[in-house]
């Protein structure tokens, strides 16, 4: 079955079985950068945001997410265009192995929007609590999202500013 | 797994979402969590019930309405007033994770009841209601609602209604090692008072072999009384929850750990009334 | 002083995983990829009688089905070791007997997962039941022989005897235990269990093979060890080396748990013989039960001491729980012994007696620690016994006996991997100054008297404790491990960096390539690393043994340095001057005397068009002559729940030796993560088996993991040393920091409680059990 989804701001008509979860559609069609670690919900590696949500892709069926929108890592930040959280991530060292990362990044994002940029280390640390990293023992995670948080909270207000001068 | 022959309904009406789920191998579909992990091998038919509008949190003649389309995060956001709704959202604000958390809905979670359930025990001492759309629309408390058997029929919840108790003083703790983690039970207590005597008690846990209990004598003595007159032990004497051993906690372990957190539970609350 | 290391560099990987940019091992798929699934036994011990296929083979979209009815009976072991392993080779890809509940019955290959996990369920198999070996302290007197009649044997020449359950055994001493326990004023016997444990590292592991242009085997997998896998696969599919490529991707974290060839030779013979692409990804389930775990311990120690706390002898018995096949049996058993008996180097008696028992049940493997996570619980507490016993402070006991630099212990020697050890003299060690440094930060003295039971501050519902323990590890192989590097020069005064070396996550590319840098003095941009892939990258026996930094490093060190001189000879001889008149600074050849200078680019276009034309390129490789051990000292603080048992955490610090670290902030993220794993396995990871033999919780959910949410303030302090035998000092972090959290807290609880914790996990129940006594 044809569904539309909108993903990372791109309009994409998915081949989905009926059964088929979220996750297996996007690795499915290109969109590896969700990784599957267990299948059960119980791990965070496929966290994408659904309407701005994050959510296990793996428990999410793909027929019942018809015309919403994913944002998958890749639509917080690329490589050419990355977001400061993943920029963040990279400086405090929270990035070892990898596989964690692009769930992790999908929760932080969400962390830092919800809390307007001003999570407390309680909020990170619940607000990361679906996602497993076996490398870091979160340390430096947790210290990566408040890096990112003050970085968002300063270019907030440095903005202002930057657009005067640009006039 | 799911089966691949599987259909897709999207109904706009509660009508019609009632029909289709008196076809054979039809099943209603929420947030999907609970169905991506039992996997039912008998499902032909998905009911999404995204369609129905019942995502509402509404506050109306002294109670909340609460659509059975509510995620667990909708309600832990919902800017409550009063009194009882904090009690479901201080629950909920701890069940599974952040993300599961945006999944999980009300629907789906009350037709389920897992034994880790962090949503009954609250439910049942907020006396909550079950209004179910089809087949025999009623409504039911949630304590009925699972000992009548009506849990497991075919139906389409339109909400629960907790509602607003003034002389509400309450409490809820789960009980696991780790934050994400199915807890072995949770206990929940709520006190109607009236000035400062006791009025209505329900104490509950859930996660013990029948699913849940209610302390009735422990509540039956607090009525009526002021939570000064009572000692401790007293309370403590009638409280004595029934489980199963597990791989990790023996039933043993367990009904002695429930006692001492349903304690601690209780004199937190006696605590925040002074 | 340095320009590259010892600096907090971010991985060259970084921004490319934390945007999804890398691909893993699951990430490749190729055109008409057939899919495997495998078919579990469900019986702890049974004989296969009778395997039908045939349906699951009518079945449309089956390519293919292999068991023991058609694959080679070549044994080997799945240990990715180098060679001869010192593991007993008692597996072959599928064995007719089950041994333990998961084993591999057989595989399918089909056009799809579902098909071809749809065609298992069609899959007739006739079982023999077998009376099962579940408790693995009775294995040897079971009756029940595990590995009978077989052809299981030991590769090298130690003890291996499968009709007495025994799949390894080791025996070493120094001087006379007997003797000397026997006349010890004060004795101590104590007996101590650890568990099971999975690894959990996020990526399940994984493989995928096909054939490229020329037919020749390629296999991606979640490998620590590619050189292994391409010999071991070569060994048992009958494929020779010459046709086999094995790259290694981005892996999503290993520990140990992926140094062993499980998927690899079942995907590669499927594509071998179907020419077609397949891939085998294990589910999470899988890598609970059929992948490899810790193994479990009984450890007993036996320990004669003064009475002004000098240990005069000391024996550690270990017991292994091997599981069904005896992988890392032992080396694993050896390292109990070798990793932790010479920390306190003055007991002049010593023995180490050790026995790895098949059971039917999950295979034991590599697991970060490997033998000393299992052996410091023990000997952790064996020291704190003593100190409480003589009233000395734990912490000045541990700077008075152990190990210092220039000293030894004859251990080294006597203790080895299957053969005899190295002898080494201590060259570096901080130790003393990390003992010194985490008593400070844990506030050690005020709370350790604050907590005693004499002072009444613990006689309430929740009682506090501090606890220490120190400990030591090794840093690779001794005179086994090698390691090797190759680079050239490019046009613009970059370099290729090629090496065997494995990065599982661990950064090893980012630290290799900063040693290159400080060896050439330019920036990290300009080495382009290419690492793990057998047809490009010279040798390297993989990540293990806490070896990658300490033996790659010095191995890309030697093939830098090697590089370097080819550029100064160029340099001299392109600006006329002689050899030692020249130098390398900041991307320039520059004369000592005058301002003359070449670039590295101007070098290499020189090398590669003007005159003397060569390409600049060198390779290197490295044993080493010893393992020096990093040395970390730990403190817990926790809080004891009384009445429900729980134990919390409250503080945790760690101060750790790990002689130069290459990448401060990558040894740092090693160490906490090596702690919360130890935490987390401390209180309460397991495995639970059914009366059958079957694993209960085999899921995240129910096994339990920490996550962000649940993890206790931790703080890591790196205190260099100097360890002249590796590149620019630096020794090995990744694996001792998970050796401190049994010990220390269980030291920490009998500080809290005056009663000791004898078995792992510590979980609530365990708690209130040692209370009551």
């Amino acid at each position: 079955m044809k569904i539309s989804i909108n993903i990372n701001s791109r309009l994409k008509e998915l081949e989905v079985k009926p059964n088929e979860t979220l996750l297996s559609a996007l690795r499915n069609n290109g969109y590896t950068e969700v990784k599957c670690g267990c299948s059960e919900g119980e791990c965070g590696a496929c966290l994408v945001l659904l309407d701005e949500k994050p959510v296990n892709s793996c428990q999410v069926l793909a027929m019942s997410i018809r015309n919403k929108q994913v944002k998958t890592v890749k639509g917080i930040g690329t490589l050419y265009l990355p977001h400061l959280i993943q920029k963040a991530f990279v400086e405090a060292g929270a990035d070892q192995c990898g596989f964690c990362s692009p769930g992790m990044i999908v929760a932080s994002y969400s962390i830092l929007k919800e809390t307007g940029n001003r999570p407390s280390k309680e909020d990170i640390r619940r607000g990361l609590d679906g996602n497993l990293c076996r490398c870091t023992g979160y340390v430096k995670i947790i210290e990566a999202v408040g890096m990112a948080a003050e970085k968002s909270l300063q270019e907030e207000t440095q903005k202002p500013e930057a657009v005067c001068t640009n006039m | 797994m799911l089966s691949e022959n599987l259909t897709w309904e999207f109904p706009s009406s509660a009508e019609e979402a009632a029909g289709l789920l008196l076809r054979p191998g039809a099943l209603l579909h929420a947030g999907g969590t609970r169905i991506l992990k039992t996997c039912p091998k008998s499902v032909k038919l998905l009911i999404d019930t995204g369609g129905l509008g019942l995502d509402y949190i509404n506050f109306t003649d002294n109670a909340y309405y609460i659509g059975s389309g509510v995620t667990f995060s909708e309600i832990v956001k919902y800017p409550a007033k009063g009194k009882s709704l904090p009690l479901l959202q201080s629950s909920l604000s701890g069940a599974a994770s952040t993300p599961l958390r945006n999944r999980i809905t009300i629907g789906g979670s009350l037709k389920d009841f897992p034994l880790w359930s962090s949503l009954y025990a609250p439910l049942i001492a907020l006396k909550a209601r079950v209004e179910i759309l089809t087949d025999k629309p009623a409504i039911h408390t949630v304590e009925d609602y699972v000992s009548s058997g009506i849990i497991k029929t075919k139906h389409l919840i339109k909400h629960l209604i907790i509602d607003e108790e003034s002389g509400l003083i309450s409490g809820v703790k789960k009980f696991s090692i780790l934050k994400f983690q199915y807890p072995a039970f949770t206990i929940a207590i709520a006190l109607c008072m009236k000035g400062r005597m006791v009025e209505d008690a329900r104490l509950v846990i859930t996660g013990v072999r029948n699913r849940f209990m209610r302390f009735t004598k422990a509540e039956e003595m607090l009525k009526g009384k002021t939570l000064n007159e009572l000692t401790l032990e007293e309370v403590h004497r009638h409280i004595s929850p029934s489980f199963m051993s597990d791989y990790k906690f023996s039933a043993s372990y367990k009904e002695k750990a429930a006692r001492i957190i349903f304690m601690d539970l209780f004199k937190e609350i006696k605590g925040g009334m002074r | 002083m340095y320009k590259y290391v010892n600096k907090p560099a971010e991985k060259i990987d970084g921004l490319s995983l934390v945007t999804g940019e890398e691909k893993f091992t699951d990430d490749f798929t190729y055109n008409d990829m057939l899919y495997v699934a495998i078919l579990h036994s469900g019986y702890a011990h049974a004989k296969i009688e009778e395997l039908d296929e045939s349906e699951a083979l009518k079945t449309k979209g089956v390519a293919g089905v292999l068991s023991y009815k058609n694959t080679s009976s070549i044994l080997y072991t799945t240990a990715g070791q180098g060679y001869p392993e010192p593991s007993p080779y008692d597996t072959r890809i599928f064995n007719d007997v089950m041994r333990f509940v998961g084993d591999n019955v057989c595989a399918v290959a089909a056009e799809s997962r579902e098909i071809a996990e749809e065609a298992l369920k069609k899959i007739k198999v006739r079982f023999s039941l077998r009376n099962a070996v579940l408790d693995f302290e009775k294995s040897e007197s079971s009756g029940i022989i595990i590995h009978k009649d077989d052809n299981s044997h030991a590769k090298i020449p130690v003890y291996f005897n499968p009709s007495e359950n025994l799949a390894s055994k080791v025996e070493a001493s120094v001087g006379s235990f007997e003797r000397a326990f026997e006349t010890a004023p004060k004795k101590l016997t104590c007996t101590f269990y650890t568990q099971y444990a999975s690894h959990c590292a996020i990526e399940p592991h994984a493989a995928v093979t096909w054939l490229d242009s020329r037919g020749r085997l390629v296999i991606q997998s979640t490998t620590q060890v590619p050189f292994h896998v391409r010999r071991i696969v070569s060994s048992v599919c009958q494929i020779p080396i010459s046709k086999i490529r094995v790259i290694k991707p981005r892996i999503g974290g290993g520990f140990g748990g992926k140094q062993e060839v499980l998927l690899e030779p079942v995907a590669a013979l499927f594509t071998w013989r179907t020419k077609r692409p397949a891939k085998l990804v294990y589910s999470r389930k899988e890598v609970f039960t059929s992948a490899r775990t810790r193994h479990q311990y009984r450890t007993v120690f036996k320990a004669g001491y003064d009475t002004d706390g000098k240990i005069t002898a000391l024996h550690l018995d270990a017991l292994e729980n091997s599981g069904a096949y005896g992988s890392h049996a032992l080396t694993v058993l050896s390292n109990a012994g070798s990793k932790t008996l010479p920390l306190l180097n003055k007991i002049e008696n010593l023995k180490f007696t050790g026995k790895g028992v098949y059971t039917n049940l999950p295979c034991g493997g590599a697991y970060r620690g490997y033998g000393a996570t299992e052996a410091y619980f023990g000997l952790g507490q064996i020291v704190d016994m003593v100190c409480q016993e003589t009233g000395e402070d734990i912490v000045e006991y541990y700077k008075k006996w152990t190990i210092k630099p220039g000293e030894t212990s004859p251990v080294f020697q006597a203790l080895g991997e299957g053969k005899e050890g190295v002898a080494m003299t201590i060259g570096s060690s901080s130790l003393e100054e990390c003992i010194t440094i985490g008593a400070r930060e844990s506030q050690w003295y005020e709370k350790r008297k604050l907590y005693s039971h004499s002072t009444g501050y613990n006689d309430g519902r929740y009682k506090r404790g501090i606890g220490m323990s120190v400990l030591m590890q090794g840093s690779a192989i001794a005179e086994v491990d090698m390691a090797s590097a190759y680079m050239k020069m490019n046009d613009d005064g970059s370099f290729n960096l090629l090496t065997g070396a494995t990065d599982l996550g661990t950064g090893s590319d980012t630290i290799l390539s900063q040693i290159a840098s400080e060896v050439l003095d330019i920036p990290l941009s300009q080495i382009v690393v290419t690492s793990s892939d057998t047809d490009f990258t010279p040798f390297d026996k993989g990540a293990y043994a806490s070896s990658t930094t300490y033996l790659s490093g010095q191995a890309v060190k030697k093939c830098a340095e090697g590089i370097k001189k080819q550029i100064l000879k160029t340099g001299a001889e392109m600006l006329n001057v002689k050899l030692d008149l020249v130098e390398l600074k900041n991307g320039f050849v520059t004369s000592k005397v005058g301002l003359s200078r070449v670039s590295f680019e101007e070098v290499c276009r020189y090398s590669f068009y003007e005159k003397n034309q060569y390409q600049i390129q060198a390779s290197a490789s490295h044993v080493s002559p010893k393992s020096p051990p990093p040395f970390a000292a730990h403190f817990a603080e926790i809080e004891v729940d009384s009445m429900t048992g729980i134990i919390q955490v409250l503080n945790y610090v760690a101060a750790v030796d790990c002689g130069l670290p290459i990448n401060t902030r990558l040894a740092e993220g090693q160490a906490e993560g090596a702690i919360i794993n130890g935490l987390a396995y401390a209180l309460f990871e397991d495995y639970y088996f059914s009366e059958k033999g079957r694993l209960l919780n085999d899921s995240f959910g129910k096994y339990g993991v920490m996550t962000a949410a649940d993890i206790p303030p931790v703080k890591v302090f790196l205190v260099s040393s100097y360890e002249e035998t590796g590149p620019f000092g630096a020794k090995s972090i990744s694996e001792i920091n998970i050796n401190g959290a049994l010990p220390s807290i269980a030291n920490a609880f009998y500080n809290a409680t005056g009663k000791r914790l004898f078995s792992a996990p510590f979980t609530p129940e365990k708690v209130l059990e040692a209370l009551e006594k």
